[in-house]
C-alpha cells in the first residue's frame, strides 16, 4: 500500500516537472517568436521610450487607443496632419498643407505638390475632405471639428475649402484640428467604413500613410519604423536622420528610465525624477530641453477640481481658504522633480509658453492667493466664523466639519498623487480634513465625469494647442452644455456655470486683435480667482523630452531650438536634426 | 511552566531573536513617544541625504526617514499581530473542532480548509485589498487574517486527532463535559505552546504580507507602515537616483523583525519537540 502511495506521489511530481518544463518551454518558444528584427544597426537606430504603454493592439488611427506612433497627439511618423504645430512658433508649420488663408468664415488650404500615400498613389485634396467626412458620418475622436464647420469641399487636387460655423466662429479651434487631424487614404479606408464597428475594428496592421516611416515589425515587447527613403516630402523636409525608430515596450517608468540612463534608449518621453543626477553627479551625455529648472517647457496645469455643488465646498471662502492652505512650492520640488515653477493663482501659464504674454502678476497679487496658512487660519476664524474641534478640524457655525474631503487620482500616477499628499498634508496642517485615494483609472474618469467627487486632480484642456489659453477657460468655467452632475460631463467637472464668462468667451472666440484679447482674458482670470473654480497644482511639461547622447547627438534644446521638444505634430522635426555619433 | 523559560533562555537562538524584537518593538512603541513628530510633515526636499537634522535623510515627500520609519514598524507589527491573533484563531477553532468532532464535520471543515489552501492567498489578499475601499490598519490585519489561517487549521486538527485519543480526555468525557468544554479545556492547554508557536509564525507571515501588499500599492490609507515606505520609494525610483536611505532602512526593519520572530519560533520548536531538542 505504502510502495502504491509513494509510486503515485513520484509519478505525481514527474508529470508536474514535465509540465512545467513544458510551459516555460511555450513561454519561452512564444517570447523568441514574438521578438521583432533582432540586430539592428545601432548607429542607424534611434531608441525611444514614454509613448506606447501595453503590448500594441491596433493602428488604426481611427480606433480609439491606436498604437504609437498612430495615436492623435503623437508624432506624424506614418500618417500626417496637414499641418504641424510649434509650440515654440506658436505656429502651424506646413506639412501636407502647404498654407492655409482666411476669407471672413472660409479657411481655404492648400495642399504640397506631390504629396503620396506610401504606396505610391497620389495624395490628394479629396482625402481631406474623406477624412473629415468620416467624423461626420461617424463618432470619432475628430468628430467635434463638425462643431465648428458646416461643409469641406475639394476645389481642386491640391485645394480644400472649409466654411466655418457661424454659431461657433472660433477660428483657433479649427485651426488647431488641422494640426491634429491624421489624414487617411481614402482608396483603403473606404473598403472599411461601411460602419463605425467595422471602420474601428480594422487593425490596420499593415499601414500605409504618407509619412516618412513606416511599420516594419511590431510585437507586445517593441514596435519598429523603417524610413521610407521615397517619402514624398524629401525635397521639402529632407530625410528623417534615424534609419530605423525602435519603441521598447517597458512595464514600468524606473525600467524605461533606467534604459535612458544607460544610453539604451536614446529619447524619453517618461517622468524620470531628479533627471539632473544623471549629468551632475553620473556625468552621463544626458540632456534636457533646459539645462537648469525647470528642464522642461511647462504646457499644462493639472488642477485640484472642486465639487462646487456639495457642502461646505460650495463656499468660495471654503475653497480660499484652501487655497491658501496648499503648499505649491512644494509640490514644484517633490512631485514634480523641479520640474515645475510653483504654481500661481492663474489659468494662465506665466512662463515657457505663448499663452504667458497674457499673464497678469498684478492681479494675482490682487485676487488671487499663494500658499500662506496663516491666511488660511484667519480666513476660517475671521470671515467663515468657524471653530476649531477637538481634532484640530475646523466646523463652521451651522455645524459643518470641514472635511473629510477625498482627494483622489489614478493610482499609479505618481506625481500627481504625490501632489495630492502634499494638498492632504498641507490642508490637515491648517485645520481641514483632506484624505488621499487612488482608485484605478477608470473608476477616476467615471468619478471625475459625473461629478462624483469631493476634490479631484485633472488637467483642464491637456495638450498644447494653438487655441490655449482661450480652450482651458473654456473647460474649466464654460457651463453651457455641461451635463449636471450624476451625468457625464466632458469638461467643468467641478460644474461651474457664469454667464458673463460664457459672453466673454464667445467674444474672445472672435476676436483677433491682441489688445482685446489680452483685455478679456484678463477679466476672465480675475472671475476664476475670485469664483476659484478649481486649484492649479502645478506646470506640467506637454511633454518630457530627455535625451543620452551615447549614439545620436545634435538634440535640439534651449541653445539649440531647431525642433520643439514636442513628441506630436511639430515634434517630427526633432528626427531630422540629430546626427548619429561618429 | 518557569522550566520551559528556563530552557528557553539556554537557546542562544532565542536570545538573540528575543532581543532583537524587543529592540524592534521599543523602536516602535517607545520611539514615538521620546520623538513625537508627525511622521506626515513634509520637513525637507526631494530625497533629501541623511544629515544632523534628518538622521535618515528625507523620502520622496520630504518626509523625514527616521519618524516614518518609527511609526512605520508600529503600524506593519500592529497588521501583523491583528493579522496573527485571527488568522490562529479562525486556524485553531476550525482545526480543534474538526479534529475532535471528526466523520462528517471534520469532513466539511477540512473541505473548506483544503479549497482555501488550494486559491493562492495572495490573489485573495490582493482582490479583498481592491475590493474594501477603507484601508485602515486594523482592516489590513482583517484582510490578511482571514487568507491565512488554513495552515494553521490543518496542523491544529492533527493534533487534536491524536490528543482526543488519550486517557484524559475519556475520563473527562465521562464526566459529562460538552465538545466545547472538552476542547478549550481538555484540549487546548496541551497544545498551547504549539498554538504560541503558530501564533508568531502567522505574526511575522502578516508583517511580510502587510508589506507586499503595500509594495504593490494595495497598501493601508493615511497612515504609513514599512510597506508604504517601500512602495513609495519604488515608485519614486530611489534605487536608480541612489536614494539608498528611502528604501533600506524599511528593509532592515523589516528583517530584523521577521529574523527575530522565526529565530524565536525556531528555538521554541526545539524546546517544546523533544525529538529536536538539543542536549
Amino acid at each position: 500500500m505504502n510502495n502504491f502511495k509513494e509510486e503515485a506521489i513520484v509519478l505525481k511530481k514527474v508529470s508536474v516537472s514535465i509540465m512545467s518544463i513544458l510551459l516555460i518551454f511555450s513561454l519561452l518558444g512564444s517570447v523568441s517568436f514574438a521578438q521583432a528584427p533582432s540586430q539592428l544597426p545601432r548607429t542607424e537606430t534611434l531608441y525611444i521610450a514614454g509613448m506606447q504603454w501595453g503590448p500594441p493592439t491596433t493602428f488604426n488611427p481611427m480606433a480609439p487607443s491606436p498604437a504609437w506612433p498612430n495615436n492623435r497627439g503623437q508624432d506624424p511618423l506614418i500618417y500626417e496632419t496637414l499641418f504641424a504645430y510649434n509650440l515654440l512658433t506658436n505656429k502651424l508649420d506646413p506639412l501636407i498643407g502647404e498654407s492655409y488663408s482666411w476669407k471672413v468664415y472660409q479657411l481655404t488650404v492648400k495642399l504640397r505638390k506631390g504629396a503620396k500615400w506610401q504606396d505610391g498613389t497620389p495624395l490628394t485634396a479629396k482625402d481631406v475632405v474623406y477624412t473629415f467626412e468620416l467624423g461626420k458620418k461617424f463618432s470619432l475622436a475628430h468628430s467635434p471639428v463638425w462643431d465648428f464647420i458646416t461643409d469641406i469641399k475639394a476645389k481642386d487636387d491640391l485645394t480644400v475649402v472649409m466654411t466655418l460655423n457661424k454659431d461657433r466662429p472660433h477660428k483657433k479651434r479649427l485651426e488647431t484640428y488641422l494640426g491634429q487631424i491624421i489624414i487617411v487614404p481614402q482608396h483603403i479606408w473606404s473598403k472599411y467604413d461601411s460602419s463605425q464597428k467595422t471602420l474601428q475594428e480594422y487593425t490596420n496592421t499593415e499601414p500605409v500613410g504618407s509619412g516618412p516611416y513606416k511599420l516594419a515589425a511590431f510585437s507586445p515587447e517593441q514596435i519598429v519604423l523603417q524610413r521610407d527613403d521615397n517619402y514624398w516630402g524629401i525635397p521639402y523636409y529632407g530625410k528623417p536622420a534615424p534609419k530605423y525608430i525602435v519603441h521598447p515596450i517597458f512595464k514600468s517608468n524606473d525600467a524605461g528610465n533606467l534604459a535612458l540612463e544607460r544610453g539604451e534608449v536614446d529619447l524619453s518621453q517618461q517622468f524620470c525624477p531628479e533627471i539632473w543626477k544623471m549629468w551632475e553627479d553620473k556625468k552621463l551625455p544626458v540632456g534636457t530641453w533646459y539645462k537648469k529648472e525647470p528642464y522642461h517647457i511647462p504646457a499644462s496645469i493639472p488642477s485640484l477640481y472642486i465639487n462646487l455643488h456639495k457642502k461646505p465646498l460650495n463656499n468660495p471662502l471654503v475653497r480660499r481658504a484652501l487655497a491658501y492652505a496648499i503648499n505649491y512650492e512644494k509640490i514644484a520640488e517633490t512631485a514634480m522633480s523641479k520640474y515645475s515653477p510653483p504654481a500661481k493663482s492663474s489659468l494662465i501659464i506665466p512662463v515657457g509658453v505663448p499663452e504667458q504674454k497674457y499673464f497678469n502678476q498684478e492681479d494675482v497679487d490682487k485676487y488671487g492667493w499663494k500658499y500662506d496658512p496663516k491666511k488660511a487660519v484667519e480666513i476660517l476664524e475671521k470671515q467663515l466664523k468657524a471653530k476649531k474641534g477637538s481634532d484640530g478640524i475646523y466646523v463652521l457655525p451651522d455645524g459643518t466639519r470641514l472635511g473629510p474631503f477625498t482627494a483622489e487620482c489614478p493610482y499609479g500616477w505618481t506625481d500627481w498623487m504625490t501632489s495630492l499628499e502634499v494638498v492632504a498634508e498641507s490642508a490637515r496642517a491648517v485645520g481641514i480634513d483632506v484624505r488621499t485615494q487612488y482608485p484605478d483609472a477608470p473608476v477616476w474618469t467615471d468619478h471625475r465625469n459625473t461629478g462624483n467627487f469631493d476634490l479631484l486632480m485633472n488637467t483642464p484642456a491637456g495638450g498644447y494647442t494653438p487655441a490655449h489659453p482661450w480652450l482651458r477657460f473654456y473647460e474649466v468655467m464654460e457651463g453651457r452644455g455641461v451635463a449636471p452632475i450624476g451625468q457625464v460631463a466632458y469638461w467643468n467637472f467641478g460644474r461651474y456655470s457664469n454667464k458673463k464668462v460664457s459672453s466673454l468667451l464667445d467674444s474672445a472666440a472672435k476676436i483677433e486683435d491682441e489688445k482685446k484679447l489680452a483685455t478679456i482674458y484678463r477679466e476672465l482670470d480675475r472671475i476664476f480667482m475670485q469664483d476659484i473654480p478649481l486649484i492649479p497644482l502645478e506646470y506640467r511639461p506637454g511633454w518630457f523630452y530627455e535625451y543620452n547622447e551615447t549614439y545620436w547627438t545634435g538634440f535640439p534644446n534651449e541653445d539649440n531650438p531647431v525642433a520643439p521638444p514636442m513628441w506630436a505634430w511639430g515634434g517630427i522635426r526633432k528626427y531630422y536634426v540629430i546626427k548619429p555619433k561618429k | 511552566m518557569k522550566d520551559i523559560f528556563i530552557l528557553l533562555f539556554r537557546s542562544k537562538r532565542f536570545i538573540v531573536g528575543f532581543v532583537l524584537f524587543l529592540a524592534v518593538l521599543s523602536f516602535a512603541i517607545i520611539g514615538p513617544m521620546l520623538n513625537p513628530k508627525n511622521p506626515f510633515q513634509m520637513v525637507g526636499g526631494l530625497f533629501t541625504p541623511p544629515s544632523d537634522k534628518f538622521i535618515l535623510g528625507t523620502d520622496n515627500l520630504g518626509r523625514d526617514v527616521f519618524t516614518q520609519l518609527m511609526y512605520g514598524t508600529r503600524t506593519s507589527l500592529l497588521i501583523g499581530c491583528t493579522a496573527g491573533v485571527i488568522a490562529t484563531s479562525i486556524g485553531v477553532t476550525i482545526g480543534s473542532i474538526a479534529g475532535y468532532k471528526g466523520g462528517i464535520v471534520e469532513e466539511i471543515l477540512m473541505g473548506i480548509t483544503n479549497v482555501f489552501i488550494t486559491i493562492p492567498s495572495i490573489v485573495v489578499l490582493i482582490l479583498l485589498s481592491i475590493a474594501i475601499k477603507t484601508r485602515s490598519a486594523a482592516v489590513m490585519g482583517l484582510v490578511i487574517g482571514v487568507t491565512s489561517w488554513p495552515w494553521t487549521a490543518r496542523a491544529v486538527r492533527a493534533q487534536t486527532a491524536s490528543l482526543k485519543t488519550r486517557e484524559h480526555i475519556d475520563i473527562a468525557r465521562i464526566t459529562g463535559f460538552s465538545s466545547i468544554e472538552m476542547i478549550v479545556l481538555e484540549i487546548l492547554p496541551y497544545m498551547f505552546s504549539y498554538i504560541f508557536m503558530a501564533f508568531i509564525l502567522q505574526f511575522s507571515g502578516g508583517i511580510l504580507n502587510e508589506a507586499t501588499l503595500s509594495m504593490l500599492g494595495l497598501g493601508p490609507y493615511q497612515t504609513v507602515s514599512l510597506g508604504v515606505m517601500l512602495h513609495w520609494s519604488l515608485l519614486w525610483e530611489a534605487v536608480r537616483t541612489g536614494a539608498w536611505w528611502a528604501f533600506i532602512p524599511p528593509v532592515i526593519c523589516l528583517s530584523m523583525t521577521t529574523f527575530s520572530l522565526m529565530s524565536m519560533n525556531s528555538s521554541m520548536d526545539e524546546v517544546f519537540n523533544p525529538r529536536l531538542r538539543r542536549s
